[in-house]
């Protein structure tokens, strides 16, 4: 039995960008129904709740666009799509005073009442607007509270299963779900689908996004048949918490700052090593210090657990509880004295900046389909710069729900639905209760080693064809484990089938496009191509699936702004 | 010390009982992995609401040997007592099923505080200069960093006793919106929070402050509520 729904726009995800797409869709057009649906609770689950630094705007004096978009290129290794990069910076300031004026949030201020600009690795300019350490409470929480306000309908921890195809297979006919709670499909179809889920590389052994993300979205989009870009970018995040393999603490952040006002990382001897590596030593950007510290440990100058330590005490322990009052905290529920003591930290993978291909105004090709936030690829290339996450989520998930309003005006209506194709994604889900239950956390568990050791940090061609030889069995393994059939109700055993299902796909498609890019750029390392490669005929990776086979292609990155070697800025703020 | 810690879970919707388990100790073991331990190892049906694993998002308060807390951030080390844990749903909440609770009412509650900002400008204006220091949004920064992971309003005798109260995290939120300059919906949010159910239902028992696993103290939030909606009637701006 599968429910029946149907709605005008239907919105995947509820962090920054399917709130926003929902009141930018309710303010464009009122008379719209719109649902949004979400894996966890509204807002609740996801991460743009657990956004810590802050928003990336230029909007203060002495700032401008132009110096936003050089860092963003320039920091993500001029692979960005530039016209994603730019509508990010410049849109940007409008959205940051739309979350103070209109959604209400409420950031930090300097002395004279204006807002708070801190500084963040990578970037030329204190810009990044923040509320404390814990900015993306404050941006979810208002948004929430926004939407709960308003006439929008929510399917809150209904789980997406497929896009649903029409008859012609162009076009986007609906949405497959689950409800969780009582463990029945349901069907939803919609004029417009923006999917939002957000990326996450929860695939390996240490990551930090939350803890219920398994890239469902990305997985959907591959094998609807839409084109992934850039997906060997997974960025690493040098400090996450080491508590071992028991906890699901494990892999959360130690947040950034505390490098930056002069935090040490020591090996397992207690001895400072980033300088071996770096220059700038522990105040390397991301890459390279996450880089630097997969070279320590592979070098086996690790700590009991086999990572390494942060340590804050020479600061003061008193000054490091002031300021990091979160962080201090949260290492104290781990049992860790974060303030004084040393913590055991690894690196950790954090954020994708590879998605699904699409227009500045979110469209894609697949007609009523628009995709934005951590889903889409190409605003971010090869590196994120700490404090455009958020930005990109909120300006891009805005501008889905204007261009879905705009299409439905212009006539885009929902379309009947490929019955076959629904019929085989219900029996996709169904699949393990048709097989012996087994061993799944042993399963997650190599999955979660595999992809650490060979589609990590450090790459290379042997390592990665391993991987992929590994990936294959897994799947094999997979489909051939079973979950009882006893109780679908909020059934989380049946869901961790599907994560890791969703997981080993994406997780191929790493492997796949990192590859294909022989040469070494912000978070994709080839220890047999170290070097960049050419600037100036950088190209970008895509991987699609047609025929239940990836295909794997590039293209040439499009400079439609500024070309490697040249800058927008002027005269002296170029020479700052 | 025992190598297992002897565990019991709720199981069920509005019936249900308690079921035992037995969980190894682990090192760095959080209330949630106990729960989650159960579920990969000793029973795949049990169902329970986690998100970001490390106090942010909420979704994961139970209650815990009586005790309304995050499971996420709560060491099993620190609340087992002569080897024995009993982990339930909130309570004041209707249970979906086992350790997850249906928070709609918790959040319907929150809009009837008024519990959402109300603009007096627009994405085309420049942002307020609000001075730090200033009073209200000292105020503000007190009570702002709620995460409405419920632990207050499971905690809070007078939500037991009158299921109309609106509680404390709503409550609290309206409180920082009285105090916010930018806001244009006071008058009616302070209505709102004087009717019946509002602030005027607290009966200061403070669970809440004891409870708050963000340090907040909603008591003295509600306490500014009651005063600022008095002044409010006597000044004839609430009728």
């Amino acid at each position: 039995m599968i429910e029946d729904r149907q709605t005008d726009i239907l919105i995947l995800g509820s962090g920054g960008a399917g709130l926003f797409a929902a009141l930018h869709v309710h303010q464009a057009n009122a008379g719209l129904d719109i649902t949004v649906a979400s894996k966890g609770l509204l807002g609740k689950s996801g991460c743009t709740r657990m956004v810590q630094g802050g928003y990336n705007v230029a909007l203060h004096k002495g700032d401008s666009v132009e110096r936003h978009f050089m860092d963003t290129i320039e920091g993500g290794k001029w692979l960005p799509n530039q016209q994603l990069a730019w509508t990010l910076v410049t849109k940007a300031i409008e959205r940051v005073q739309e979350l103070e004026n209109e959604i209400g949030c409420f950031f930090d201020r300097l002395p004279d009442g204006t807002l708070h600009g801190k500084a963040f690795a990578g970037q030329t300019f204190d810009r990044t607007v923040h509320k404390g350490d814990l900015t993306g409470i404050e941006i979810i929480n208002r948004l929430m509270e926004q939407v709960w306000a308003r006439p929008i309908k929510r399917l809150e921890e209904y789980r997406a299963l497929a896009l649903i195809p029409d008859a012609t297979g162009k076009a986007v006919a609906g949405v497959l779900f689950l409800d969780m709670r009582s463990g029945q499909f349901c069907y939803v179809a919609a004029k417009a689908v923006l999917l939002a889920t957000g990326g996450g590389p929860t695939m390996y052994r240490y990551h930090t996004p939350s803890g219920d993300k398994s890239v469902d979205g990305l997985a959907m989009a591959l094998r609807f048949g839409l084109p992934l870009r850039d997906m060997e970018m997974v960025q690493f995040h040098p400090t996450g918490v080491l508590a071992g393999r028991n906890t699901r603490m494990t892999g959360t952040i130690i947040e950034e700052g505390l490098r930056g006002v002069g935090g040490y990382l020591l090996n397992g001897a207690k001895e400072r090593f980033m300088f071996a590596y770096d220059e700038r030593g522990e105040r390397a950007t991301r890459d390279i210090v996450s880089r630097s510290m997969f070279a320590e440990m592979r070098a086996g100058r690790t700590t009991p657990q086999g990572g390494l330590y942060i340590s804050m005490g020479h600061l003061g322990p008193e000054n490091v509880r002031r300021q990091f009052k979160g962080m201090v905290e949260r290492c104290a529920d781990c049992g860790f004295d974060l303030a004084g003591g040393l913590v055991e930290v690894v690196p950790t993978a954090h954020y994708l900046m590879g998605g699904v291909v699409c227009n500045v105004d979110t469209s894609t090709e697949v007609a009523g389909l628009y995709v934005a936030g951590e889903d889409a690829g190409g605003v971010h290339g090869a590196n994120r710069l700490g404090g455009n996450g958020v930005a990109n989520s909120t300006v891009f998930g805005g501008i889905a729900g204007e261009t879905m309003s705009t299409d439905i005006a212009k006539g885009l209506d929902r379309r009947s639905k490929d019955a076959q194709a629904l019929a085989a994604e219900v029996a996709r889900a169904e699949m393990p209760f048709a097989r012996k239950a087994g061993d799944l956390n042993g399963l997650r568990e190599r999955l979660l080693d595999l992809m650490w050791e060979d589609v990590g940090i450090i790459r290379d061609e042997p390592g990665l064809n391993r991987a992929l030889d590994a990936l294959a069995q897994l799947e094999d393994e997979l489909l051939a484990t079973g979950v009882a059939d006893s109780n679908r109700a909020f059934n989380l055993t049946w869901s961790d089938w599907l994560n890791l299902r969703s997981q080993i796909d994406i997780s191929k498609v790493f492997a796949h496009a990192a590859l294909k890019r022989e040469n070494s750029r912000g978070a994709h390392f080839r220890s047999d191509f170290p070097d960049p490669g050419d600037l100036a005929t950088s190209r970008f990776t895509i991987v699609r699936q047609r025929d239940r086979r990836l295909e794997v292609s590039d293209a040439p990155v499009e400079f439609t702004i500024v070309k490697p070697g040249q800058t927008l800025l002027k005269g002296q703020e170029a020479a700052e | 010390m025992s190598d297992v810690i002897a565990v019991s879970i709720w199981r069920g919707r509005g019936e249900g009982r308690y079921v035992d388990y037995e969980v190894p100790r682990l090192d760095s073991q959080t209330v949630l992995d106990v729960v989650t331990y159960v579920q990969r190892h000793l029973d795949p049906t049990l169902s329970y609401r986690f998100a970001c694993r490390v106090g942010v998002c909420g979704s994961c308060a139970m209650t815990v040997n009586g005790r309304p807390r995050w499971t996420c951030r709560t060491h099993v080390e620190k609340v087992v007592a002569d080897g024995r844990v009993e982990i339930g749903p909130l309570a004041n909440l209707p249970v979906v099923k086992d350790l997850a609770t249906d928070m709609t009412r918790f959040f319907e509650k929150w809009q009837q505080a008024k519990g959402a900002f109300t603009p007096s400008k627009t994405r085309h204006d420049k942002v307020a200069h609000i001075m730090p220091a200033s009073p209200a949004r000292v105020e503000v920064d007190k009570a702002i960093e709620c995460i409405n992971c419920g632990v207050c309003y499971a905690a809070c005798d007078s939500v037991r006793w009158n299921p109309d109260y609106l509680g404390p995290a709503a409550l609290n939120r309206a409180w920082t919106l009285v105090n916010d300059e930018r806001d244009a919906g006071n008058k009616a949010r302070l209505a709102a929070v004087a009717a019946a159910g509002g602030c005027h239902s607290c009966h200061t028992h403070q669970s809440c402050e004891q409870h708050c696993p963000q340090a907040i103290n909603p008591t003295a939030s509600i306490a500014g509520l009651k005063q600022r909606t008095l002044g409010a009637y006597w000044s004839g701006a609430l009728t």
